[in-house]
């Protein structure tokens, strides 16, 4: 039957939203820069793009559209033929028929639409919450191909839509004057303390900061200001404890 | 309940009993026999996103024929495609149900899109009878999800204060936890509102 591949498709896309959602709550609720640490490699934050459904759903899409073409079709030849033979009555009854099964195929591909829009809809609202919390790290870490930025679920047009939608924040935050002085992209949790302490996950090296150097090796600890590791923090390099 | 709207898909989705009132050759696939003909009185389940238009279009081609329609064909009734049937959702069985006893009803069971679905059907028939049992439904259970957001809260706020007391509250946990199964959508939706402020509330009264 029409319609039955959308409908698992959208019955996998509410999962999906429900799971997300508990993800995002988690990572709101705590006063960890937004981030989960514990996050541990086997979740992801959106799920891989349902390629397959797709493609057959879109190849349903394409018989409708043969079907509609089809309709027409004899449709046309039979007003060619009602006209010679004036044949009214059989007309009737036939121009019913086709319209039903016009109407059938018409609400079909309809509602393959409306799935498919919902099922992008609903991916396009993670990837803007995944930018706007900053999951999604730095360039570097989509080379990193690290699992927790979800990054090699998205289909190559979601990549792009997100390599945008994060560029038009970062212009917008630093070309309006108005926003130029705010980071808008910052953690809306007023912090508990202004010194932290972290541990390092990753080498980074010695960083630069208005009290002294620090060099960071993996596995040392550091007591510093939170403000000068956030953003280190969000892209998983170092861990608060 | 807009385009985009999950929960509204899947709840378009309820498979609605039909009869059909014409002949149709050709839509023997929605019967699972491609290429037939479904018959006048076929009795099938179509989803209602399917059902519906079919059943609010009118099947007797005025449009082409403006000319020649005659006032046998003006004063004919209406005739859709299809009747829509009551579907099992809301079949005397379960109105009885609700009547009887809304509140340890297992919703969530009968249909998890109860509501969205019961809102499209009243639109649909104007139903007055069925709008006014699923708003007294919608009032005594809102007040019991209520009482229920509230004591888990409690529960939540003594286990974060003293994790080693957890024991006592797994049984009240196991009696929420059965509770909000028998829930559907839009009332999960309701308890988790609830549920957030009523854990906003706390969080604000002891930080002082």
């Amino acid at each position: 039957m029409y319609g039955d591949l959308a409908n698992k498709l959208i019955i996998e896309a509410k999962r999906t939203e429900q799971l997300t959602q508990k993800y995002l709550d988690a990572a709101l609720n705590s006063d960890n820069g937004g981030i989960r640490n514990d996050f541990n490699g086997n979740e992801t934050i959106i799920p891989m793009y349902n390629d397959e459904l797709i493609y057959n759903i879109l190849k349903e899409v394409n018989q409708l559209k043969q079907n509609t073409e089809y309709l027409q079709h004899i449709k046309q030849e039979e007003e060619e033929t009602k006209d010679q033979l004036k044949d009214v009555l059989s007309g009737h009854s036939n121009d019913k028929i086709r319209k039903c099964q016009y109407f059938v195929n018409l609400l079909c591909l309809e509602r393959n639409k409306r799935c498919l829009m919902a099922y992008q809809r609903m991916r396009s609202d993670i990837i803007d919450k995944m930018v706007w919390n900053g999951l999604i790290g730095s360039n570097n870490m989509y080379n990193n191909g690290s699992k927790r930025s979800g990054y090699n679920e998205l289909s190559h047009y979601e990549q792009e839509y997100m390599s945008q939608y994060k560029n038009l924040i970062d212009e917008m935050n630093s070309e309006s004057e108005l926003w130029s002085s705010i980071e808008i992209m910052g953690n809306m949790n007023p912090p508990s303390d202004i010194f932290i302490d972290i541990r390092v996950l990753k080498d980074i090296g010695e960083i630069q900061t208005e009290y002294g150097t620090f060099n960071f090796v993996k596995d040392s600890q550091f007591y510093v200001r939170q403000s000068d590791v956030e953003r280190l923090i969000q892209q998983g390099y170092v861990q608060k404890i | 309940m807009g385009y985009y709207d999950l929960d509204d898909i899947l709840a378009d989705s309820a498979e609605i009993p039909c009869k059909f009132l014409h002949d149709i050759p050709g839509l023997g696939y929605l019967e699972n026999n491609p290429g037939g003909t479904i018959h006048v009185n076929t009795q099938l389940k179509l989803p209602l996103w399917l059902a519906r238009v079919l059943a609010i279009i009118d099947a007797s081609s005025a449009s082409d024929d403006v000319g020649n329609a005659d006032i046998f064909n003006t004063e004919q009734q209406f005739t859709p495609f299809l009747n829509m049937l009551t579907p099992e959702t809301f079949t005397n069985k379960v109105i009885n149900a609700i009547k009887t006893d809304p509140i340890s009803l297992d919703l969530h069971s009968i249909n998890p899109y109860f509501y969205a679905l019961a809102i499209k059907w009243i639109e649909l028939f104007s139903d007055k009878d069925l709008a006014e049992i699923v708003s007294d439904l919608l009032l005594q259970r809102s007040q019991v999800i209520n009482a229920h957001a509230n004591s888990t809260t409690i529960s939540y706020n003594n286990n974060s204060n003293s994790t080693s007391s957890t024991g006592n509250n797994n049984t009240t946990n196991n009696n929420h936890a059965l509770f909000t199964l028998t829930l559907d959508e839009f009332e999960k939706k309701i308890y988790k509102e609830a549920n957030d402020s009523y854990k906003d509330i706390k969080k604000w009264i002891y930080q002082y």
